[in-house]
């Protein structure tokens, strides 16, 4: 992973002041619930980047993550009439939990064993989700999940949900890059380095790997718990594998590892099936091809293309200057 | 009572064959390739649609013709796939490796879908029936998962040590690199192993057809279990993978007795989970 | 150097892999202040030995005490922070990241700021990274690595990354440092280059364990030498006294050259 550099940062605010000023052009609420749901998958890829960008593991059970940390909060809220505020801690406290809890299997599997293993857990979750009638509805779901108010204003209306996630994705996207570029951020990066020196080094593996999962897992859940309070219905059929599958192609295709890559491969792959809907009955068909011949031409994500750009940029004006 | 535990210990047997030939099929393309293969659920429904496609577009042909020229179909695909897909596959990193596979996955669902239309169906009169042995009645569909599951494993048994090309590729499973230097084609391996499974997916699909409806997420539960049937026995060990097969389909069955059924399927999971944290190696403790 | 501080004993240590013996009832002492070499022929089990050292590969038997005390419990990174730094045989940076924070990791298990701290960008955490970074450039001066501090380690030379990895080993404050086979992939000046540095390390008064089989490099650079063959031990002593050994001279030249020798030298005496 490369560090990131000044210009970067200049393109990552510009991104975020630009979906800052898309609702002053865009009214239709159904844009503005996608937006919604494209910062939210931003903040859970930051976290997933943590397990698969930084140490290099894979997690297929994302969704798991996400529904737990949703039914938390939604069901604190609406059932006990806790402040969401408090139940999205209470929700961020469960991905602790979680990452504790799944960081330990990580421990003992590698790559194709641990994939598996999330996978496991995230079906796990959700046929509890659907057959635990009782408490989380079924596949009738949750209902009438309460928006909530931050200081004075009362997030009544989507949009003024929007800034307020977009501020949260913001903010959470800073701590990502500080973390990055601490010293936990080279441990996780030596990890996906070269496992076998970290030892040798007087750090605690163990300790490292589950950090990774635990900082993943608490991300993942306070998505879960925004897009509950956003939708205000959360069902067990919306956390299936493929929402799992889906995390994983954003990581992949905006760039793994890389901060900007994230957020360019939420907005991607949240927007593709908005502008790909004009295909009709081939719409789906396309959007899994096109993912499929990214990830074979384009390992690197698409952050990868401003670097191949550049490089032939530089070598077209070095040509002209040696005429 | 009784009559319920052996009905259930059958039909626990008869998936657990089917998981055992699901187990089977993916370690075949791991062992050759490395590659863990994420579509082979989507590759049961592909057989299963191309059968009862087949069957009920093609000119209503009857079974045994059908399960034939399905197998031939399947096995053409199977070539295409090996080249396109798991050969160029085979050096890159995991996650892209699963990705690919799990996107292929997802494409062969939509074309099942363009091709024959969302709409769920099933075969009829294929293995349908009951068949009373003693006092217990046994549903044809399970005795011929048994008897099919059996002689497939017996086949690829006696291919894999009495074939050159099965010695090939059980060179090829325990190192690449050493059969690679003494000079077997590690592509052909790969082929005829995505070959095989691609013919035992589609034995597959036929099978469970009569059980479930023909629809694209038929083999959804058959697929993830069958990862965990494979590592309960023996990540890459294929006797374990029937092994564990038959562990999975009839503790999961028992397990209903107890569980309300809804829960069956986590049966597996937990069983999963388990085993990769305590005994990654599975039961038998072998790979490969 | 009066009396003898014994920095690591290995006691009659025993390694078998599946029913071949890697090492066997291998013992030796490494005293402070005396560089100490293992050497012998391709296979003898100087890796697995240091491997048993470090932690990484247990043992089957045998007792391995650092500075008076057994380690035989403790796990890798325990060792590491006790004091045993180790380099390795084919080189294993961290190959996406820079030279400087391949040197930076090296010093973490001694940091002691919380990451809570960093987080909300207290003193005390720049001013811990800021350690870090000194710290780095001045080992950095050191190996006479600095100029390479912001190149990605992969795109250095083989020589280089050779370096930068002593360099992050010296980061942890060793005592010790397990040197693996240091003269491997490196021409006669990067060699020169290299051992140089060595010697600058061990006058830093930090001890040097290595294993080698170039005999220059190990004849000129260490003080006390114990020969393994096929895991066993067959000789121990002063370089002058391991160069004539005949033991040692069949075991790396074989039966053949001995007989040579042996012939040159009865037809010198005639």
């Amino acid at each position: 992973m490369k560090k990131i550099k000044s210009k970067q940062y200049i393109v990552m605010a510009a991104t975020f002041v630009i979906l800052a000023l898309v609702p002053i052009f865009i009214n239709n609420n159904y844009y503005i619930t996608i937006l919604n749901q494209m910062v939210i998958n931003m903040l859970v890829v930051f976290g997933l980047n943590f397990i698969t960008g930084l140490t290099g593991q894979m997690n297929l059970g994302t969704a798991g993550i996400y529904a737990l940390g949703a039914y938390t909060s939604a069901l604190l809220s609406r059932n006990f009439g806790i402040s969401p505020w408090l139940t999205m801690i209470a929700a961020v406290f469960v991905g602790f939990l979680i990452g504790r809890g799944l960081g330990y299997p990580s421990l003992k599997m590698r790559g194709v064993y641990l994939s598996l293993t999330t996978l496991a857990f995230s079906e796990i979750v959700r046929i509890f989700a659907t057959n635990l009638v009782s408490i989380t509805g079924g596949t009738q779901g949750v209902k009438n999940i309460p928006r909530f108010a931050v200081g004075f204003i009362q997030l009544d209306s989507n949009v003024k949900y929007f800034y307020f996630v977009l501020i949260v994705t913001i903010v959470l996207c800073l701590l990502s890059i500080k973390i990055t570029h601490s010293k936990w951020g080279r441990e996780f990066r030596a990890v996906k380095d070269n496992v076998d020196a970290i030892e040798s080094l007087g750090l605690d593996i163990k300790k490292i790997k589950i950090r990774a999962f635990t900082i993943a897992a608490m991300y993942g859940a306070l998505g879960g718990a925004l897009y509950a309070h956003f939708n205000q219905f959360i069902t067990s059929t919306s956390f299936t594998t493929d929402l799992s599958i889906s995390y994983v192609i954003m990581l992949m295709i905006g760039g793994i590892g890389n901060i900007f890559g994230n957020i360019i491969g939420a907005i991607v792959i949240t927007l593709l099936p908005e502008l790909l809907r004009f295909l009709g009955d081939y719409y789906q068909i396309t959007y899994c091809i096109l993912v499929l011949l990214c990830a074979v031409f384009l390992p690197n994500g698409l952050i990868s293309l401003y670097g191949k750009a550049r490089h032939l940029y530089e070598k077209k004006s070095a040509v002209k200057g040696g005429e | 009572m009784w009559e319920i535990l052996i009905q259930l210990i059958v039909s626990g047997i008869a998936m657990g064959f089917i998981y055992a030939l699901v187990g089977i099929e993916y370690t075949l393309i791991w062992n050759a390739s490395g590659v863990l293969n994420f579509s082979h659920d989507k590759m049961i429904t592909t057989g299963a649609y191309i059968f009862g496609g087949t069957y009920i577009l093609g000119l209503g042909m009857d079974f045994i013709p059908g399960i034939i020229v399905s197998l031939i179909t399947v096995a053409i695909l199977g070539i295409v796939i090996a080249k396109v897909i798991f050969i160029p596959l085979r050096n890159m990193t995991m996650i892209y490796t699963i990705m690919a596979t799990v996107m292929l996955g997802k494409i062969i669902v939509e074309a099942i879908r363009l091709i024959w239309g969302p709409v769920p169906f099933s075969v009829p009169g294929f293995l349908i029936g009951t068949v009373k042995i003693g006092s217990t009645v046994i549903s044809i569909a399970n005795i011929a998962i048994i008897i099919t599951a059996s002689i497939c494993v017996l086949a690829l048994q006696l291919f894999l040590y009495k074939t050159k090309p099965g010695k090939a590729m059980r060179c090829v499973a325990q190192s690449r690199k050493a059969a690679q230097l003494m000079g077997i084609d590690v592509t052909s391996v790969m082929t005829v192993s995505v070959i095989i499974s691609m013919i035992i997916c589609c034995l597959i699909g036929i099978l469970v057809s009569p059980l479930l409806n023909i629809t694209t997420t038929m083999s959804n539960m058959i697929g993830l279990k069958g990862f965990a049937a494979g590592i309960i026995g023996g990540f890459g060990y294929l006797p374990g993978s029937i092994l564990g097969g038959l562990c999975i389909g009839i503790i999961e069955n028992i397990a209903s007795m107890v569980l309300p059924s809804v829960y069956k399927d986590i049966v597996a999971f937990v069983l999963l989970i388990i085993f990769l944290l305590i005994r990654p190696k599975g039961i038998t403790g072998k790979t490969r | 150097m009066g009396n003898e501080e014994i920095v690591l004993e290995v006691k009659n240590l025993i390694k078998k892999f599946d029913g071949l013996v890697a090492v066997n009832d291998l013992s030796f002492k490494v005293k402070k202040g005396r560089i100490h070499a293992l050497i012998g022929p391709n296979g003898a089990g100087k890796t697995t030995t240091v491997n048993m050292i470090t932690g990484t590969d247990p043992q089957n038997e045998g007792d391995i005490l650092f500075c008076g005390k057994s380690i035989l419990k403790l796990p890798v990174y325990s060792r590491a922070k006790l004091g045993i730094g180790r380099t390795f045989q084919n080189i294993k940076l961290f190959s996406s990241m820079t030279v400087l924070e391949n040197l930076m990791i090296g010093a973490q298990c001694n940091t002691n700021q919380h990451i809570l701290t960093y987080l909300v960008n207290l003193k005390k955490a720049k001013a811990e990274e800021e350690l870090l970074k000194e710290k780095a450039e001045v080992i950095l001066d050191f190996i006479g690595m600095y100029r390479y501090k912001d190149e990605i380690v992969s795109n250095l030379a083989y020589g280089r990354q050779k370096m930068t990895e002593l360099g992050r080993t010296l980061m942890m404050d060793p005592k010790l440092i397990l040197l693996d086979e240091p003269a491997a992939g490196l021409n006669p000046s990067e060699r020169k280059t290299f051992i140089d540095i060595i010697w600058k390390v061990f006058e830093q008064d930090i001890d040097i364990f290595l294993i080698e089989h170039n005999m220059d490099v190990v004849m000129n650079l260490s003080h006390d030498i114990t020969v393994l063959n096929f895991g066993c031990k067959i000789a121990e002593g002063g370089s002058k006294e391991i160069q004539n050994n005949e033991e040692v001279i069949t075991a790396y030249l074989g039966e053949g050259y001995r007989k040579k020798m042996m012939e040159k030298e009865a037809g010198a005496n005639a």
